[in-house]
C-alpha cells in the first residue's frame, strides 16, 4: 500500500476513504449518492462528518477528483493514483482473505 | 425541490477555507439526507467532532496536510496556549503559598527557597519571550491592521476588550471591597467576598480564554516572513523549556515542604498531622501538566517543521 492509502485510512473494510474509493470505482458520484451506494454495498452508513471529511482527504492527496457542479451537487471521480492505492488495498485485503479461507477450508476439513 | 432549511449552523464548526469549498455542497447533502426533519443529534456530533479537526488540521497544529510554516505558527500557538494553562495554575500557586515562610521552620526553608525561585525566574523569563515574540510580530501587526482596517481589527478584538474591561471592573470592586474590611472581619473574611473571589477568578480565567483565543485568531491572519515564523518556533521552544522549569520548581517545593512541613497543607499547626496532597495543589500540578503535555507536543511539531522547512525550497512571494 501507498504512502497515501496508510497515512488516510486503507486498511480496514470500513474505513471511509476506502469505501469511498471502492463506490467511486464504479463511476463518478457526488456526496448523497455515494453515502446511498456505501450503505448499500457494505451496510455502513458514514455520517455527515466522516464522509466529507474522508472526501477532503482524499481529494487533498489527489485520490479523487471533483467533477464540475450539477444543481449544486459536486460529483467526485476516482484518480489514476486512487486507483492503484484502492488496487494496492484490495490486493492487500485479498491476501488476509486468502489465507482466512484456506485456514477455514483445513479446519473443515479436519473436523469431517 | 423546493426546500430551503438552513445548515448554516451545522457548518460553523469547519473552518472558513473549508466553508468556502465544501460548505454549499455539503449543506445540499444534509438536505438530501435529513430532508425536512431535524438532523439527528449523532449526526450533529459527527460535525462537531471532524469540523473540530478540521479546524486543527487547516490551523497546522495537527496532520501533515499544511505547509511547515503554517505547522511551526500553529504549533507555537499551542506552546503559547500552554503558557496560558501555567499562568491561571501559577497565580494560583502564588497565591496557595504566598505565606509559606513563615508557616514553616526556618531550617527547612533551603531547599524549597531554591525551588521557589527557580520558579520566579523561569516565570518570568516566560513573561520575557511572549513580549519579545509580541514585539517580532509587531510590525506584522501594524501592516495588517493598515490592510484590514481598524473595523475588521475591532470585529476580532471586541470580545477580548469586553471580558478585559468586566474582569477589571470586578477586580477593582472586590480588591476596595477587601481594602475596606474591619480588622475582625479581616481575620474571618466573609462568605460573600470569599465567594466574590472565586467569580473574580473565573472571570480571569475566562478573560484570559478569550485573549488567548484573539491572539490565536490574530496570529493567523498576519502575514509573517519564513525568518519571523522560525524566530517565533525558537521563541516557543524557548518558553517549553521555561514551562519544564517552572513544573520542576513547583514540584521540587511541593515535596521538600510536604517532606518537612506537611501541616502547611493542612491545619498550619506545626507538627500536626495533614495530607501532603491538599486538592488545590492536585488540581495545580495536572493543569501545568497539561500545559507542558501541549508544549511537548507543539515543540516536537515546530522541530519536525524546521527541519522540513530547511529541507524544502523557499517558497516564492511571501511578505511580511
Amino acid at each position: 500500500m501507498g504512502k497515501a492509502g496508510k497515512a488516510i485510512g486503507l486498511r480496514r473494510v470500513n474505513d471511509p476513504p476506502l469505501l469511498i474509493l471502492t463506490s467511486l470505482a464504479e463511476g463518478p458520484k457526488h456526496g448523497y449518492a455515494l453515502s446511498q451506494d456505501i450503505e448499500q454495498f457494505a451496510g455502513v452508513q458514514l455520517s455527515p462528518g466522516a464522509l466529507y471529511g474522508a472526501i477532503a482527504r482524499l481529494e487533498e492527496r489527489g485520490l479523487i477528483e471533483a467533477l464540475p457542479e450539477v444543481e449544486r451537487r459536486r460529483p467526485y471521480r476516482v484518480t489514476a493514483a486512487g486507483s492503484a492505492e484502492l488496487a494496492q488495498a484490495m490486493r492487500e485485503m485479498r491476501r488476509v482473505v486468502d489465507v482466512g479461507t484456506h485456514r477455514l477450508g483445513l479446519l473443515k476439513g479436519w473436523l469431517a | 425541490m423546493g426546500r430551503s432549511i438552513d445548515h448554516s449552523d451545522d457548518l460553523k464548526w469547519y473552518p472558513r477555507s473549508w466553508r468556502e469549498h465544501y460548505g454549499e455542497e455539503f449543506a445540499v447533502f444534509l438536505q438530501d439526507r435529513y430532508g425536512d426533519g431535524p438532523v439527528p443529534m449523532s449526526a450533529r456530533l459527527s460535525m462537531i467532532r471532524c469540523g473540530t479537526v478540521e479546524r486543527l488540521r487547516t490551523g497546522g497544529i495537527i496532520g501533515s496536510s499544511v505547509n511547515a510554516d503554517r505547522r511551526i505558527r500553529g504549533a507555537s500557538l499551542l506552546v503559547l496556549c500552554a503558557w496560558g494553562l501555567f499562568v491561571v495554575a501559577g497565580a494560583a500557586f502564588a497565591k496557595y503559598t504566598e505565606h509559606w515562610p513563615l508557616a514553616t521552620p526556618q531550617v527547612d526553608h533551603r531547599m524549597p527557597e531554591v525551588a521557589m525561585g527557580l520558579v520566579r525566574v523561569a516565570a518570568a523569563a516566560g513573561v520575557f519571550i511572549v513580549l519579545i515574540a509580541g514585539l517580532v510580530t509587531l510590525p506584522a501587526l501594524v501592516a495588517l491592521v493598515r490592510t484590514d482596517g481598524w473595523k475588521s481589527m475591532w470585529a476580532t478584538i471586541r470580545m477580548m476588550v469586553v471580558s478585559a474591561a468586566v474582569t477589571g471592573t470586578a477586580a477593582i470592586v472586590i480588591v476596595s471591597w477587601n481594602a475596606h474590611l474591619s480588622p475582625s472581619q479581616s481575620v474571618t473574611t466573609p462568605w460573600s467576598l470569599r465567594a466574590a473571589g472565586v467569580v473574580g477568578g473565573l472571570l480571569v480565567v475566562a478573560a484570559l480564554a478569550v485573549c488567548l483565543g484573539t491572539v490565536v485568531a490574530i496570529v493567523y491572519r498576519l502575514r509573517l516572513s519564513d525568518q519571523v515564523t522560525r524566530v517565533l518556533g525558537v521563541l516557543a521552544m524557548a518558553m517549553s523549556g521555561a514551562l519544564v522549569l517552572i513544573f520542576a520548581g513547583a514540584l521540587t517545593w511541593w515535596i521538600t515542604t510536604a517532606m518537612h512541613a506537611p501541616w502547611f497543607f493542612g491545619s498550619l499547626v506545626p507538627r500536626s498531622p495533614s495530607s501532603p496532597a491538599p486538592l488545590a495543589m492536585v488540581v495545580m500540578a495536572l493543569t501545568m501538566l497539561s500545559g507542558l503535555g501541549l508544549a511537548g507536543f507543539g515543540t516536537v511539531r515546530i522541530a519536525v517543521g524546521m527541519g522540513r522547512s530547511r529541507c524544502a525550497p523557499a517558497p516564492a512571494g511571501r511578505t511580511e
